[in-house]
């Protein structure tokens, strides 16, 4: 692992099995993730985006292990190295009691502050659990923390005793990262955590997230759909399409100097909030997204590509560096013709 | 959102869930006074002999006293001219004819469940109702109103003791399925199948030709057959709960299998259980009352509603043997309903689903 290096994803791939039959015989496959290497560097926010069931939920699943609970014939192959002060371990290798022992360095934040929050439990009581496991803290010291947490979030400390029904939606992400920071973590795992809020929650729980980087240390992996939400925040981004990863690199060269034929088309596709300004140059894609279930040969995009060649369908094209830390897995595109 | 609202809505006490589902149960007028009631005769059921049943609570026996209701006294031990057990209602007379001080203090309805009453009364059983036998007496000459009340407590009991471990059992099995999936839902499943399918009329009139039903085989056979339908409902709980992301985050803050089950996924599951468990008890005390009605039931003599209306249908013009525990079970069940009604109402996430 490099030193810079948190955490590192080789070949990572995910395939949900399909079963049919009398005797649940497996008759096809997803693949979900279908060969992801990534590197995210200590500090940093690692921006994931493609449009929905290209696989970058699955992969910040995937990180965080949770994957074979709520589906246990799941095949996952691939290493995911991670830095502890105890050295580095790959948690795929993991069984799930040693799992445990090291869920406290790495945390989730879910996407829907709604369904994330235990009903049965008070704001307190959810702050607390991940304390349970992972700290020898007492009772009144655990409360304490809790309080504090509360106030980090912008939350105020009475309101520990109550239950998440009682807070709005920008709220109860609150909550929701206030747990996740509950134990002192390293890696948080943002699975579209502001995707559910209003437009004006956003801001506050995106600029929340960047004050609590700063204060906490804490190695983001930001998963989003909104380019520009993940342009904000994210010091790098990776552009998924149907389970790989087809662009990489700094956050404002993605957003403003796309190379790959995918992001060109996502990034046309976002709104600007300017009508007097018209995009003469859209980029707009035909067609449907192939189902994972029957992955297109070679490159995966190719049935959607402007540019797509016969040799497309040879081989996945790998990821070439096409400007300074600027990679795209496309061999017929170069950085320097770039679009107006 | 200003500083004050927030420092009011703080201080205001919070209200758990289950809470404010109690609040609106307690709205539901019909439901909530049923839930008293039953409750409340429920539990005078059990100390029934205070005021129901044929032995004295205090006698006053040359200036001792003596506690009958606790314990056995021969006749010959108050100077009754009898054979066994004193009979405190003749020694009352007695005592007030002798006017030496004794006494005996009965209770308000002094006539137990099983005891015979010919020799004290004229004419044959089954007695009309009257002043002293409220709903008359059965062909053995039994006060009904005792049978009837003791009768309650059996039924409630044997109903409530029936649901809860059917229902144990059910949830167990429904949340195993359900948390864990795959293929042990799939086989699971199919044993669940296949043990639904025996039939449970025949099954318990197999087993009562065999041996004599008591209390605990009754509610062993009724528990094997009645845990069914819940876990159906409690596996499909469990699957939709264990999809939810609050689940997730359990998993992923290192939680056991333990914690997450009986902490996060089983509160949460648990709406069809005591929604549904009113009117279980309902069929419970139905399929009793059945069992005693056709001769499978509790063995006499036990005092039990069905026993009294097979009574009733061969002596079909003694119409207070049909008619009172007729009543009795309507009146139980409808409350029970009642309150089944009133727990699905509160229990109903939709605020506006009924106009009022």
């Amino acid at each position: 692992m490099k030193a810079e290096n948190i955490l590192e994803i080789k070949d990572l791939k995910v395939k949900f099995p399909v079963t049919g039959g009398l005797l649940l015989r497996k008759v096809a496959e997803v693949k979900a993730v279908d060969g992801v290497s990534l590197e995210m560097r200590k500090g940093e926010t690692l921006g994931l985006v493609g449009e929905s069931g290209c696989g970058k939920s699955t992969i910040g699943k995937a990180v965080i292990n949770i994957l074979k609970f709520s589906s246990p014939d799941v095949d996952i192959t691939g290493e995911v190295w991670i830095k502890t002060d105890k050295g580095e371990i790959d948690l795929l290798k993991l069984n799930r009691h040693d799992m445990r022992q090291h869920r406290g360095i790495i945390q989730m934040i879910f996407q829907d502050p709604y369904s994330s929050l235990n009903a049965r439990l008070t704001v307190g009581q959810i702050i607390e659990e991940p304390m349970l496991y992972h700290t020898d803290l007492s009772k009144n010291a655990r409360l304490e923390r809790v309080s504090w947490l509360l106030e980090k979030v912008g939350l105020q400390p009475e309101q520990s005793k109550r239950y998440p029904h009682e807070f709005s939606g920008g709220q109860r992400q609150r909550i929701g990262i206030a747990r996740s920071l509950s134990t002192n973590p390293k890696i948080i795992i943002a699975d579209e955590p502001v995707s559910a809020l209003d437009v004006s929650i956003q801001a506050q729980v995106i600029n929340l997230l960047q004050e609590l980087q700063n204060e906490f240390d804490l190695s983001i992996m930001f998963i989003a759909h909104d380019l520009s939400v993940v342009e904000h925040i994210s010091s790098r981004i990776a552009v998924m399409y149907l389970g790989n990863i087809v662009e990489l690199g700094p956050g404002k060269d993605i957003y403003h100097n796309p190379i790959h034929p995918y992001s060109r088309a996502l990034l046309s596709a976002v709104p600007v909030p300017n009508p007097k300004r018209k995009k003469k140059d859209r980029t707009i894609l035909t067609g449907d997204v192939p189902t994972p279930m029957n992955k297109p040969s070679g490159c995966a995009f190719r049935t959607r590509c402007p540019i797509a060649k016969p040799e497309c369908a040879d081989a996945i094209p790998p990821l070439e560096l096409k400007a300074e830390n600027h990679f795209a897995a496309c061999p017929y595109v170069t950085a320097d013709e770039i679009r107006v | 959102m200003s500083e004050k609202t927030d420092n009011e809505k703080s201080t205001k006490v919070s209200a758990s869930i289950f809470k404010k589902r109690w609040r609106k149960f307690k709205t539901l007028k019909r439901g909530y006074y049923s839930f008293i009631a039953i409750v409340v005769l429920f539990t005078l059921s059990f100390i029934l002999p205070l005021f129901i049943g044929r032995d004295a609570l205090i006698v006053n026996y040359n200036g001792n006293y003596h506690f009958p209701i606790f314990k056995y006294y021969s006749a010959e031990s108050f100077g009754q001219n009898l054979q066994g057990e004193a009979n405190y209602r003749m020694l009352k007379q007695q005592f007030k004819e002798e006017e030496k001080g004794n006494w005996v203090l009965m209770p308000v309805y002094p006539f137990g469940p099983n005891e015979n009453l010919l020799s004290e009364m004229d004419g044959n059983p089954p007695h009309p109702p009257s002043a002293q036998h409220w709903a008359g007496t059965d062909d053995r000459g039994r006060d009904v109103f005792a049978r009837l009340a003791y009768g309650f407590n059996i039924g409630l009991s044997f109903s409530i003791i029936v649901t809860f471990f059917a229902y144990f059992i059910g949830v167990s099995i429904g949340a195993t399925l359900g948390f864990f999936g795959g293929r042990v839902d799939f086989f699971g499943l199919r044993l669940i199948e296949v043990w639904s399918t025996l039939p449970f009329l025949y099954v318990i009139i197999i087993i009562s030709s065999i041996i004599q039903p008591n209390f605990i085989l009754l509610v062993f056979i009724l528990m094997m057959f009645g845990w069914i339908g819940i876990s159906y409902y409690i596996r499909g709980e469990f699957y939709r709960e264990k999809a939810r992301d609050y689940v997730s985050a359990a998993v992923s803050m290192g939680a056991k299998n333990k914690t997450i089950i009986f902490k996060h996924v089983l509160p949460n599951s648990l709406t069809p259980v005591i929604s549904y468990a009113p009117f279980a008890i309902v069929a419970n005390i139905f399929s009793l009352v059945s069992l005693d009605f056709l001769g499978f039931g509790l063995p006499p003599p036990t005092p039990s509603w069905g026993q009294l209306m097979q009574q009733g249908l061969s002596n079909i013009e003694n119409w207070w043997l049909i008619a009172t525990p007729l009543m009795a079970l309507f009146l139980t069940l409808l409350s029970i309903t009642f309150i089944g009604e009133a727990i699905r109402e509160a229990f109903d996430p939709k605020v506006y689903s009924r106009l009022r």
